[in-house]
C-alpha cells in the first residue's frame, strides 16, 4: 500500500499526524502530504503545536501567530504563538475577575498567581493542547495535517490528556458531593433551591475540551498516524519503542514512511568510499525496516538533492512521494 | 378581626417551624455546611495547590477556575497555613 492508496482508500481519516524523532522530515512530509492534497482540491489545513515551529520556514513566509494563512488555494498553515495565547488567557481571567465582582482591579495576590502561572512548567504546551482544540472544533476544512512535536513531547501531550483527564474525573465527583451538601442543607432550611454550580459548569466544559483532543488522537476511525524514520540504526530502534508506547496510549498507527533514502543507482557510479559505505549500509537497514514493518511501510522517501523549501521544492517532492497522476 | 388573627396565627407557626428546626435539624445543617465549606478548601487545594506552592498539576486549566474561588482565596489560605496544635485533633 502507498502513501496515496491510504489517502484515497480512507477520506474519512481527515486527522493527519506524522511523528517521529526530531529531524527526520515531519514537517516536510507533512507540508507535502499537505500540498499534494489541496492540488486535489481538499481543504487542508496543516498546523504545528511545535514550540519550535518550523512552517514558516518550509513555506518561506512568516506565519507565527498569525492564525490561518493562505498559502496557496485550498493550503491554510497555521502556526500557534503559544506566548501570545497564554497572555490572551490570562487578560481573559483577569476581565471575568473584575466583571465579576465589580472591582477596580484583580486583588494584588491573585494578579501576582495569574502572572506567575505563565512561567509554569508545562504552561505553554497546556496552551498550545488548548489551542489545538479550538483550530479543531472551529475550523471548516477537510484535512487537518498537525505538524507534531518530537517524540518525546508528542508522548507527553497524550499523557498529559490523560493525566488532565483523571484530575477533572476527580475534581467533578468532589465537586458533585459538595453539591449534594449544599442540597442537603438547602432542603433543611426549606429553601428551594440551590445556586447554579458555576465550578461544576466550567469543569464540565473543560472535560469536553480535553476529550474532544485526546479522543481525536486515538480514533481510528477519523485518525491518521505515520511515523517517520530513515534507515539508521538508532532511529530504527526508537521508532519501535515509541510505536510500542503509541500502542500503549490506543494511537492508531496507519504506517511508516522511510525518509532520506539514498538513490541506490548512485551505488553504480563511480562514487568515493565513504558514500558508498552509507549506501550499503543504508541498504543494509532497509532490509531490516522491510523484514520488521512489511507493508506498513507506505512510502520510501528519496533524500533530495537540496533542501525542501518554498512550494516549487514541495511540489517536486509531492510528485516523487504521491506520483504525477490526478 | 380575622384578618388581624391570621397573620398572628402564621407569625406562631413560623416560630413554632424555627424551634422544631433549632431543635432537630439545626445541627445536622451546620454540620452539611461545615463539610462543605472544608470540601470548597480541599477543592481550592486541589485546583489552586500552586498558590501555597503545592505545584498539583499544570495550572492552565485551574485558572479557568480561580475566578469563582477569588473570594475563598484569603479565607482558604488563612486555614491552610494555621498553626494547628493538640486542640486540633481534640476538637
Amino acid at each position: 500500500m502507498s502513501l496515496r492508496a491510504v489517502f484515497e482508500g480512507r477520506p474519512d481519516r481527515r486527522y493527519v499526524m506524522f511523528g517521529g524523532k526530531g529531524g527526520l522530515g515531519k514537517t516536510t512530509l507533512s507540508a507535502t502530504s499537505a500540498f499534494w492534497l489541496a492540488s486535489h482540491g481538499k481543504r487542508v489545513l496543516l498546523f504545528s503545536v511545535d514550540p519550535q515551529a518550523s512552517l514558516s520556514d518550509i513555506f518561506q513566509r512568516d506565519i507565527f501567530g498569525k492564525g490561518p494563512v493562505s498559502i496557496m488555494p485550498n493550503l491554510w498553515a497555521q502556526e500557534v504563538d503559544a506566548d501570545q495565547r497564554i497572555r490572551e488567557y490570562q487578560d481573559e481571567i483577569r476581565k471575568k475577575i473584575i466583571d465579576m465582582y465589580g472591582f477596580e482591579q484583580v486583588p494584588e495576590e491573585i494578579d501576582n498567581y495569574i502572572a506567575a502561572a505563565s512561567a509554569e512548567p508545562a504552561m505553554e504546551e497546556s496552551a498550545i493542547f488548548d489551542a489545538v482544540v479550538d483550530i479543531i472544533v472551529q475550523g471548516d476544512y477537510d484535512y487537518y495535517i498537525y505538524d507534531l512535536v518530537p517524540l518525546g513531547h508528542a508522548l507527553y501531550y497524550l499523557s498529559m490528556a490523560k493525566v488532565y483527564d483523571e484530575w477533572i474525573n476527580k475534581i467533578t465527583k468532589l465537586r458533585e458531593d459538595m453539591r449534594q451538601y449544599d442540597q442537603v442543607a438547602a432542603t433543611m432550611r426549606r429553601q428551594e433551591t440551590v445556586e447554579e454550580d458555576k465550578i461544576l459548569e466550567e469543569l464540565q466544559y473543560i472535560k469536553t475540551r480535553i476529550n474532544a483532543s485526546s479522543q481525536i488522537l486515538t480514533d481510528k476511525r477519523r485518525t491518521a498516524f505515520f511515523f517517520v524514520l530513515v534507515p539508521e540504526d538508532m532511529i530504527i530502534l526508537d521508532t519501535r519503542k515509541a510505536a510500542e508506547l503509541f500502542a500503549r496510549f490506543d494511537v492508531p498507527i496507519s504506517g511508516y514512511v522511510v525518509n532520506r533514502v539514498l538513490p541506490p543507482e548512485l551505488d553504480r557510479a563511480s562514487i568515493p568510499a565513504y558514500l558508498r559505505s552509507r549506501i550499503s549500509m543504508q541498504q543494509r537497514h532497509l532490509e531490516g525496516i522491510r523484514t520488521e514493518f512489511g507493508d506498513q511501510v507506505l512510502a520510501y522517501v528519496p533524500e533530495m538533492e537540496r533542501d525542501v523549501t518554498g512550494l516549487p521544492m514541495i511540489e517536486r517532492l509531492a510528485e516523487r512521494l504521491f506520483g504525477n497522476g490526478r | 378581626m380575622a384578618e388581624s388573627k391570621e397573620p398572628k396565627r402564621g407569625r406562631f407557626l413560623g416560630v413554632f417551624r424555627d424551634i422544631v428546626y433549632g431543635m432537630s435539624s439545626h445541627e445536622m445543617t451546620r454540620h452539611a455546611v461545615r463539610t462543605r465549606a472544608s470540601m470548597e478548601h480541599l477543592f481550592i487545594l486541589i485546583t489552586m495547590g500552586d498558590l501555597l506552592g503545592i505545584p498539583i498539576l499544570p495550572p492552565y486549566y485551574s485558572l479557568r477556575l480561580l475566578p469563582y474561588v477569588t473570594p475563598q482565596i484569603t479565607s482558604w489560605k488563612r486555614r491552610m497555613l494555621r498553626e494547628r496544635d493538640i486542640t486540633d485533633i481534640l476538637g
